[in-house]
């Protein structure tokens, strides 16, 4: 009996294990975990931006290619030729689903919001060194930087970037983003029950789409609900046999399959870029040596991680970035520390010191070469932690594995009990995941390693602040050699995402910004 | 025979060891059971020179295989071969079944022999005894493992702790019927100490109670630790333990449901095994099913 025999079996005997909600205009999105909060100011998380995107709108909308600015909430902007000054002309016919007008001053509020030093929000970062954030008239912003920031226009087309609506967020309190949220959206907050189900209803004023899509709006759905079913094999039963009609979470066992289904179109976004890395935190005892983190580079072999555990669905990462990624420092791709060589590892380790012991595993001044990693217990992380450590096993590293669920993971990597985690990371462009991780100001998170190094701030900041594409890429070229010759991290793959969507759902193009595949799903139709 | 040893004579003869094993060889499922057990003792103990593969190496060249002549058990998702593993997560899920036994059946015990000969203490210590009793094992296990961190030793921990109050409970239960009979009174009527009242006496003559209520225990700490380990709270990767060997097969239980059913199938086997052999030793052993 083939998996597929055996999914249809579950889906008789299931039965109508989940409640029957679909109809044919709503939308029902099968998911595995949920957002603490849908606050967009403060939840960082996929699982929040899916959702986000839905509920409220940005100033800019970022095209499929994840490059191109295209227009949303403002229809037009200008830089000024010292790139330190953006100016919004905003759309004058925006509504929040309450049916409250939109104006320049629910951005600036929702700016200023952001920048709240009280009330530090994570991705306040990305703002830029704001120098300030005004309204010059109802339909107009200016936003006013201290220094060049060539990211701006990207990270406002972000989850952070949703426009709030100032008397909802002070009506609720605390518990925006939890009871509710009103945004400008292409769908409203209706219902949610945490950890179980979250419904959205459709605005029906919208007309105000990114022209990215054909339809601008109002969603030719009436409702999306996104029910929550971790188990992969029930999910798929659920999207195999109709009682579910989209899902991003895509066990990659069943790829190959599902592209045979008949009843079911399985799609990929372009230009998705994500990094599954290992990252070290140089600033413990065995980790501060740089020739064991060349050892544990030349020790794992990528090219059967991506083959064997992600079944194809990846491909090896011998630098930090995928090489498409905008901004990628090809010189990156080819070095040796990126090529499997486990008998160099041996002959690194061996000449710093770490002698193999009688159980194989190597130890040095009486201290043994057993670093802890921290890893998400799920998806493919599992599998790609035990490969890991079978392949330092090889090289006499005994390395730990603490698993942790996603309610504990992103706290337990925040602390500096570990020496190495495992993230899967998506970005964008290489400005969008230098500057989060390797600014020395950005310990200890993102920047859990604990690197510091003012050379790489610098080029950080030149890449930043250039407005010549060529400046910018050669200094993010510089960090990207930098920190690769420093084996900082471990990369193992860039992996793919999916939706598995049944064929009755029409116009499913995904869209690859932060894994929110729906983004603003005005397309979609039955 | 002096006249102590007379008196303490109880009133049925417990079997001697000769009929225990005839009795027990009468009974054919137990016989089978008790041979199933000791084969998989053996081979748990004799894992490093049975295994045909390192349990630890990986080979993603050859990772998810179905059972063949090279690998008999097929192998895991990073290539390590499912047979090595199973003889080595054997040693580590017998070892729990039998630390908690042993430990948590000798506390256990003694504390429900001492509960039923000091009457002053009896009250206090069966009502933290059924206190404990209301704890389930898998959550005493979560306990243990937001103390002590993820582990087998937080695992034994649980188990010891689950095991404990249900064996003083039974031990409590048995020494007090034990404690009614005549030949206590007349063994501190001439002057023996509590040392040897409770212990020839007494604890003695619990013995086959606690014994036959342990062998049933065996089967239901490995399934619970099992459990434990299936929740990721037992031993940690790469040590191979059953139940964490049937949880990292889970996310492939339809691509090779080969992963999670053998470490699931010998799960099952040592806990029948036990089962069959402890209801069988409890047939042979209580004094009042021989008579």
């Amino acid at each position: 009996m083939n998996w597929k025999q055996t999914i249809a079996g579950l889906v008789l005997g299931m039965g109508m294990a989940l409640p029957g909600v679909a109809s044919g205009q709503t939308l029902t999105v099968l998911r595995t975990v949920d957002s603490f909060s849908y606050d967009p100011q403060r939840a960082t998380a996929a699982a929040a931006s899916e959702i986000a995107f839905l509920l409220g709108d940005t100033l800019v909308a970022l095209d499929f290619d994840m490059k191109t600015i295209k227009p949303l909430l403002a229809k037009s902007w200008t830089v000024s030729p010292d790139g330190k000054t953006y100016t919004f002309e905003l759309r004058d016919d925006v509504s929040f689903c309450s049916g409250k007008k939109m104006t320049s001053e629910d951005v600036v509020y929702t700016f200023n919001r952001m920048l709240d030093t009280e009330n530090k929000k994570p991705s306040a970062q990305k703002m830029g060194k704001v120098k300030s954030i005004t309204a010059a008239g109802p339909t107009r912003i200016v936003y006013e930087l201290n220094e060049p920031y060539n990211e701006l226009l990207y990270t406002l087309t972000l989850m952070h970037g949703t426009i709030l609506n100032k008397e909802n967020v002070d009506a609720l309190g605390k518990d925006f983003g939890i009871k509710g949220v009103d945004g400008t959206g292409p769908f409203c907050w209706e219902s949610w029950t945490p950890r179980t189900e979250m419904t959205l209803k459709r605005h029906a004023a919208y007309k105000w789409g990114p022209p990215i899509y054909a339809n601008k709006g109002p969603a030719k759905v009436e409702k999306i609900v996104w029910k929550m079913v971790p188990e992969d094999a029930s999910r798929m039963a659920a999207v195999m046999s109709g009682q579910g009609d989209l899902t991003y979470a895509v066990p990659l066992w069943s790829v190959a399959e599902l592209k045979k289904a008949p009843n079911v179109a399985i799609t990929a976004p372009a230009n998705y870029f994500r990094t599954c890395f290992i990252g070290n935190k140089i600033t413990r005892d065995l980790m501060k040596d740089i020739e064991v983190r060349k050892a544990m580079n030349l020790a794992v072999n990528r090219e059967d991680i991506a083959k064997q555990i992600f079944f194809g669905n990846a491909i090896p990462a011998p630098a930090y970035l995928h090489p498409g990624t905008p901004d990628f420092a090809a010189s990156t791709q080819n070095t040796p520390l990126g090529k499997y060589n486990p008998a160099e590892a041996k002959k690194l380790l061996d000449a710093a010191g770490w002698k193999a012991g009688s159980d194989g595993m190597r130890e040095k001044n009486g201290v043994r070469l057993s670093p802890v990693l921290f890893i998400l217990n799920s998806g493919s992380n599992p599998q790609m932690a035990t490969a890991v450590q079978g392949y330092m096993r090889q090289v006499g590293i005994d390395l730990k594995i603490e698993a942790f669920d996603a309610t504990a993971y992103f706290t337990k990597i925040a602390t500096q009990e570990f020496d190495m985690f495992l993230l899967c990371n998506p970005y964008a462009s290489a400005g969008d995941v230098l500057n989060v991780y390797w600014r020395s100001q950005n310990r200890p998170i993102p920047n859990r390693m604990n690197w510091i190094d003012a050379e790489t701030d610098g080029w950080l900041d030149a890449g930043l602040q250039a407005s010549d594409p060529k400046v910018r890429a050669e200094n993010y070229a510089k960090v990207q050699e930098k920190i690769v010759a420093n084996a900082l991290w471990v990369p193992l793959v860039h992996d793919m995402v999916f939706v598995a969507a049944s064929k009755k759902v029409k116009n499913v193009k995904p869209h690859a910004t932060f894994t929110s595949l729906l983004y603003k799903g005005l397309d979609v139709s039955f | 025979m002096n006249a102590v040893q007379a008196i303490a004579t109880p009133a049925a003869t417990p079997p001697t060891r000769a009929t225990i094993w005839r009795r027990l060889l009468a009974d054919r499922a137990a016989a089978v059971a008790a041979l199933l057990l000791s084969v998989l003792i053996v081979a748990a103990i004799l894992a490093p020179l049975i295994a045909p593969y390192d349990p630890y190496a990986i080979n993603l060249g050859k990772a998810i295989r179905t059972p063949d002549g090279e690998n008999w058990l097929g192998t895991d998702a990073t290539g390590r071969d499912i047979f090595s593993r199973v003889l080595y997560g054997m040693r580590l899920t017998l070892l729990m079944g039998v630390m908690s036994v042993l430990v948590g059946g000798l506390l256990g015990a003694a504390i429900g022999v001492l509960a039923a000969f000091y009457k002053r203490i009896d009250g206090v210590v069966m009502r933290v005894i059924d206190m404990l009793l209301a704890f389930p094992a898998i959550l005493i296990g979560l306990a243990a493992a937001a103390i002590f961190g993820p582990g087998l030793g937080a695992v034994i921990f649980a188990l010891i702790f689950a095991t404990v109050p249900d064996v003083a409970r039974i031990a409590r239960g048995a020494a007090v019927g034990v404690a009614s009979q005549e030949f206590l009174e007349a063994g501190r009527a001439i002057g023996l100490s509590d040392r040897v009242l409770l212990w020839r006496y007494l604890a003695l003559n619990c013995a086959s109670t606690i014994f036959v209520f342990l062998t049933l225990r065996f089967g239901q700490v490995i399934l619970i630790g099992s459990a434990l380990g299936f929740l990721g709270l037992g031993a940690q990767p790469p040590t191979a333990e059953l139940g964490m060997m049937a949880a990292d097969g889970r996310g492939l239980l339809f691509l090779a449901p080969h992963i999670v059913t053998i470490p699931c199938v010998f799960i099952f086997l040592i806990v029948l095994a036990a089962n069959v052999v402890g209801d069988a030793l409890r047939d042979v052993l209580d004094p009042r099913l021989v008579a």
